[in-house]
């Protein structure tokens, strides 16, 4: 039966004595595109060389369109299998078309010229892998990114059901790679291809691929759909490296950020300079670009409270600043406005941002109010130019009484800064 | 307007690389009528010159059987007459003949070594092949085994001879060490074993010492009707089959496992290429010696005309070898006034020439340039 799929069925393949791939056992069906992850060296390449008979295996199978690859001649195998590799002899001299032609050939009759079929067929695959403009260009003269696209076009000239692609985004930059990832998995996708594609970029596999498989020294390490086996613990693992598990807010899709040491920012780096204390009351997104700033100028910033998921609130946690932080739509909760007098006690100054204040989150300010330490600076951002009060007046009203005791007014971040600069002396 | 299906770029003209190319119908025909011009015009060089006019004529004459040019030398006696008929005829023709069909095989197995071993600076002579050949053939003068003189029996151990040089190449470029530096070291050894074994062949036997030597220089004097009905045949069809393999030798050029990946079978390929190539190297070695460097310098001036498919490059390179022997033949004969000098050292001189240009403008460029 010749469903087109690429199997592996416990397969071991082995360099002397080193075990290259151990027991893996994998399926790339039709229609899908499955990313070959792992670390250098984990045996990517070479599971996708086995697939088309340049590395012998031992034990288990592999399978071509459901039938066993030693099997078929290689010519067949041609037929069903297409791999582009990492790297390629230049082969300065061919006009493009002339090259992608040569995918033709498992499909040419011995002593017969090529059909129109095989013109056909090259002219999709420039098209498909985006190397129309190139078809007058001579190999030598392309870029790296143009090169990509025209190896990709050889490889599906070749029309086989399964195309492997190893690291094919190796040397691209994010916008190249990003434009010959949508074009395989668009391609996967409307014709039905079985596509295997090695990438050392595990975000980069989570969003193009249906499927992950992850390889860790020659074994399958893990197997499935990115959202199901992305994790820190994966990274860990595999790559040994620390990281954050994220969601991109526009695409669904799960992340990761690689951590290089687990320290909190915040933590006062010992022996040096003090940092002045800066608590900032913000939210909406008011408080982005000023705590951004403020950790950049190297204060120690705390924030709230905030309610959760508030893009604010989003930005301290991955900057790992200390928040208040409070159920979204509720008011805030004495337990949190006691976490918010505490940072305001400990700050040297308070920066007010620019943010409607309505019934919920109208506790801020009062607290504000309240807290009536001197010596501590207190910036409040300009108000407006729209309408942000509403609390029938309350909010308007403490914001008048705290200018009154000598709160400034600021209107740019910049200003906010020169004025911490100039009032907060470090030491 | 949809492009051509398969084919090539027959049409190409000047391509935006900035390299013009000629169709391959084109350069064939361009080739063999100037190679046919080329041949007829020497046939009045040599240690006695004739007029290009009359040796025009004597060819039109013998070819047609006398209906052509009925008074092939006007204004010559009628004895010399048959005397000038004689020497374009009988003398110089066939060797020019010889260095036509000598030339074909060298330049067949320079673009066919050059296109397996993916490497531009091989050559049948730069391998050792020659010099294994020339050694297998030598041990039929020095060892007296062919009494009788058959034409095949020189050939024959001509190719035992370069089985092994080629063997130990194809051995070489199997195991991955096929750089152009490990294979021209490997064909400078070669050579160094096959002249110390020449060396002692020679002075085993002194008397055969004399004509060797001068065979081993390039000799076409040996050249006869009959000889060349045996290497014309053989070098036509060992070329056929060159071609017929070249679609392959194209793919090799992506490296072996890409080729492989195509449904090519390299090292078949490779195994194959090599065997042919010795057979057509040792024909030209039994019967002419020892000639470097025209299966080096064939293939480049065939990829200056008309690109980078081996099928074009193996075809014409055999026709620009010819033609590359025969110029080479003409120098021969005019370099020492009335002395004829074997043909392998003008072919030496300016093929060594042109091997440094391409071993120092290889040098001086990026690996990624243009063509080779």
């Amino acid at each position: 039966m010749n469903d087109g799929a690429l199997s592996f069925d416990r397969v071991t393949v082995r360099y002397g004595d080193r075990v290259a791939l151990r027991d893996v056992s994998m399926r790339a069906p039709p229609g899908e595109v499955v990313a070959l992850a792992g670390p250098n060296g984990s045996g990517k390449s070479t599971l996708l060389r086995a697939s088309v008979g340049l590395e012998p295996h031992e034990d288990g199978a592999i399978d071509l369109g459901g039938e066993r690859l030693q099997g078929l001649s290689l010519r067949a195998r041609a037929r069903r299998v297409a791999w582009m590799p990492q790297e390629e002899p230049p082969g300065d001299n061919l006009l493009v078309p002339d090259y992608v032609r040569y995918g033709r050939y498992p499909h040419l009759a011995a002593f017969v010229p090529p059909t129109p079929r095989d013109g056909v067929a090259v002219e999709n695959a420039l098209r498909l892998s985006g190397a129309d403009d190139l078809r007058d260009r001579y190999l030598w003269e392309l870029s790296g990114g143009e090169r990509q696209r025209v190896r990709f076009a050889r490889v599906l000239a070749q029309e086989a059901p399964i195309v492997l692609l190893d690291e094919p985004t190796a040397h691209l930059d994010i916008g190249h790679q990003l434009d010959l990832l949508e074009r395989v998995r668009s391609i996967a996708h409307e014709h039905r291809t079985a596509v295997v594609v090695a990438l050392h970029d595990l975000n980069l596999a989570a969003r193009f691929a249906d499927r992950i498989v992850v390889l860790h020294r020659g074994r399958v390490a893990a197997d499935g759909v990115p959202r199901a086996i992305l994790s820190p613990r994966l990274l860990s693992d595999v790559w040994g490296i620390a990281s954050e598990l994220r969601y991109d807010a526009q695409s669904r899709l799960p992340y990761l950020i690689p951590r290089i040491a687990d320290v909190p920012p915040t933590a006062p780096s010992p022996g040096g300079p003090v940092r002045p204390r800066v608590h900032v009351l913000a939210g909406g997104g008011s408080g982005v670009e000023l705590i951004r700033r403020l950790v950049d100028s190297d204060y120690s910033v705390s924030a709230g409270a905030l309610p959760l998921f508030d893009s604010d609130c989003a930005l301290t946690e991955e900057l790992r600043i200390p928040t208040a932080v409070e159920v979204p739509f509720a008011p805030i909760s004495a337990e949190t406005r006691s976490r918010v007098r505490a940072f305001l006690e400990e700050s040297e100054a308070v920066v007010v941002g620019a943010f409607p204040v309505g019934p919920t989150n109208l506790a801020n300010l009062e607290e504000l109010r309240g807290f009536a330490r001197p010596g501590t600076v207190l910036l409040l951002a300009q108000a407006g130019p729209g309408p942000w009060d509403f609390t029938g007046g309350r909010a308007t009203e403490i914001r008048s009484e705290l200018l009154r005791r000598g709160a400034t007014e600021i209107r740019t971040v910049d200003q906010v800064l020169a004025e911490l600069a100039s009032r907060l002396p470090r030491g | 307007m949809a492009p051509k299906a398969g084919g090539g770029r027959a049409d190409a003209g000047p391509a935006p690389g900035g390299r013009r190319t000629l169709s391959l119908g084109a350069a064939v025909a361009l080739l063999v009528a100037g190679l046919v011009l080329l041949v007829v015009l020497s046939t009045s060089i040599g240690p006695e010159p004739l007029p290009w006019e009359a040796t025009l004529a004597i060819v039109l004459h013998q070819l047609s059987g006398g209906r052509l040019a009925p008074t092939p030398c006007p204004g010559v006696a009628a004895n010399q007459c048959t005397i000038w008929v004689e020497i374009v005829w009988d003398a110089r023709l066939p060797d020019l003949i010889l260095a036509v069909v000598v030339g074909a095989a060298l330049g067949l197995s320079g673009a066919g070594l050059q296109g397996v071993f993916r490497n531009p600076l091989a050559d049948p002579y730069l391998l050792g092949l020659s010099a294994g050949a020339a050694l297998g053939a030598s041990a039929v003068y020095t060892f007296g085994l062919d009494p009788a003189g058959r034409a095949f029996v020189l050939p024959a151990f001509a190719f035992v001879g370069g089985l092994v040089p080629g063997s130990i190449i194809y051995l070489a470029a199997r195991s991955g060490r096929s750089s152009p530096q490990t294979l021209l070291l490997t064909g400078v050894a070669l050579n160094a074993i096959a002249a110390a074994i020449l060396a002692t062949f020679l002075l085993y036997n002194p008397v055969a010492n004399l004509s060797v030597n001068f065979w081993l220089l390039g000799g076409l004097e040996y050249a006869s009707w009959s000889n060349e009905g045996l290497v014309i045949p053989l070098v036509l069809v060992i070329g056929l089959v060159l071609v017929l393999r070249a679609q392959e030798i194209n793919l090799l050029q992506l490296g072996p496992d890409v080729a492989q990946s195509l449904g090519s079978d390299p090292r078949r390929l490779t195994r194959q290429v090599v065997l042919l190539t010795t057979v057509v190297t040792a024909a030209a070695v039994a019967f002419a010696g020892i000639i470097g460097f025209v299966g080096l310098v064939s293939p480049h001036v065939v990829r200056r005309l008309v690109g980078v498919d081996y099928r074009r490059v193996i075809a014409l390179s055999a026709l620009v070898g010819g033609g590359f022997l025969v110029i080479a033949w003409d120098i021969a004969q005019v370099v020492i006034p009335s002395v004829v000098i074997p043909v392998g050292i003008p072919t030496a001189f300016f093929g060594a020439i042109f091997f440094l240009y391409l071993l120092y403008r290889r040098a001086g460029r990026t690996p990624r340039g243009g063509p080779v």
